[in-house]
């Protein structure tokens, strides 16, 4: 039914199986591909993840501390790659032959081939993890940003310390509100998790939106207000907040490609895949380890 | 099985040298602050008589190793030095922000974002604190 994926290079004296392909995401579509750290074991498989790297990145994962730290580095690389690839642009894609540069304010993109006759599509994509979760977003054409956080994550400040400092006055007042210490905690990730994303999407440095330039109101639906211009809830962008396997929380941002009519946001459709590389893929939207918790979300 | 003849591709006994390397490889992980332009740091350090380098007081450095250690749960004994980075030591965004917090409170300092973005090395928050510290 699908082409037969085999780029592997000859020096493998036992191929990885193919990557399943996948069609590309339309212009309405958020594609979420994630990788648990934990469950992947396998020594052999992670070396061959690592062959897929070229040395510069391969030096980078390296560069961590530790082996944790590493295999997540190890396993955020290989996802982007393998992920991209699966979209068989340009007809069959290595992911070891995928380029990748940074734009003009450092945000990663793919480096595609110029050539006669091939137009790069407009993938977009971003990644991030934790040392228990590796996630890459992908779109057509929308700009994206995700983050990813443990729901327990704790931080080493006090929440509403660290909040006056880094966060904007309505945030602070919205976590002071929270009388429960542990649901207090789990709003104030939520929010960080969906400040990360906005400047992730907007791709322009963290400097150049300082979180206390922005509000992320997430009352009725999830949308962020700028400083310099608080009358006009910036429209361009909207979120999506999901809790992943009960353990996670992942923030979407995206730019809004289209309204419904009157200017109504259509909610963002959203297929989830976990994956192991080469070895299964899950399709997950739509079952109860992806559960939207803000934001309007369709999931298929 | 593909016959791996780099040790450092085999995952296990992969260990990253004490000396974390200098060369700037492109930052792949969710570390929010960008890489590029950390190449770019002007070097404002004031000499101060006949002192050539331009590094901050071994002092500096120690508390901010310490500050580092705890925000990042490390071991007492692990080794953490200058040329340490704080994301291959394992801090994302959100620990070097509190990183950045935890910097202004020991020092009386405030860290602009611009400032926070260039931080990406013990020896680098070292040397920006001192700057601060001096105004």
């Amino acid at each position: 039914m699908n082409p037969h994926y085999c780029c592997l290079s000859r020096n493998f004296s036992a191929a990885l199986p193919p990557l399943l392909p996948v069609q590309l995401p339309s212009r309405m579509e958020t594609h979420l591909w994630y990788v648990v750290p934990d469950e992947v074991k396998s020594a052999p498989l992670l070396s061959k993840y690592m062959e897929l790297l070229p040395q510069y990145e391969r030096d980078h994962v390296l560069g961590f501390r530790g082996d944790q730290l590493q295999k997540s580095a190890l396993l955020a690389r290989t996802l982007v790659r393998t992920t991209i690839a699966r979209y068989q642009v340009d007809d069959h894609l290595d992911p070891r032959s995928l380029r990748f540069k940074r734009n003009i304010h450092g945000k990663p993109e793919v480096e595609w081939e110029t050539k006669d006759g091939f137009c790069p599509p407009p993938l977009q994509f971003n990644i991030s993890h934790t040392s228990s979760l590796v996630a890459c977003g992908v779109t057509m054409n929308s700009l994206i940003g995700i983050d990813v956080e443990e729901k327990r994550r704790r931080t080493k400040n006090n929440i509403l310390a660290f909040a006056k400092r880094y966060f904007t006055a309505h945030e602070v007042e919205h976590l002071n509100a929270i009388p429960d210490s542990e649901l207090q905690q789990q709003e104030f990730i939520k929010l960080w998790t969906l400040k990360e994303a906005y400047v992730k999407a907007l791709g322009k440095g963290f400097s150049s939106s300082p979180f206390n330039t922005f509000t992320i109101r997430a009352s009725s639906g999830i949308a962020v207000e700028t400083l310099d211009s608080p009358q006009n809830l910036t429209n361009n962008w909207q979120f999506a907040l999901l809790e992943l396997m009960g353990s996670h929380y992942v923030a979407i941002c995206l730019e809004r490609q289209e309204t419904g009519g009157a200017g109504k946001a259509l909610p963002i459709k959203l297929t989830a895949r976990k994956t192991i590389p080469f070895v299964e893929d899950e399709l997950v939207s739509g079952t109860n380890a992806v559960v939207t918790i803000g934001g309007s979300v369709t999931q298929f | 099985m593909a016959s791996i003849t780099r040790a450092s591709v085999s995952m296990p006994s992969l260990s990253a040298s004490v000396n974390q390397s200098q060369r700037r490889i492109s930052g792949m992980n969710s570390v929010s602050f960008p890489v590029s332009g950390r190449s770019m740091i002007p070097s404002l350090r004031l000499q101060r008589g006949l002192q050539v380098c331009c590094a901050a007081k071994q002092e500096t450095v120690d508390k901010v190793v310490a500050i580092v250690k705890k925000q990042l749960a490390l071991p007492a004994d692990a080794a953490v030095t200058g040329e340490s980075k704080f994301a291959a030591l394992g801090a994302d965004s959100l620990d070097t922000v509190e990183i950045v917090m935890g910097l202004e409170e020991e020092f009386d300092i405030t860290v602009e974002e611009e400032s926070a973005q260039s931080i990406t090395t013990v020896q680098e928050a070292a040397d920006m604190i001192e700057k601060l510290v001096e105004k």
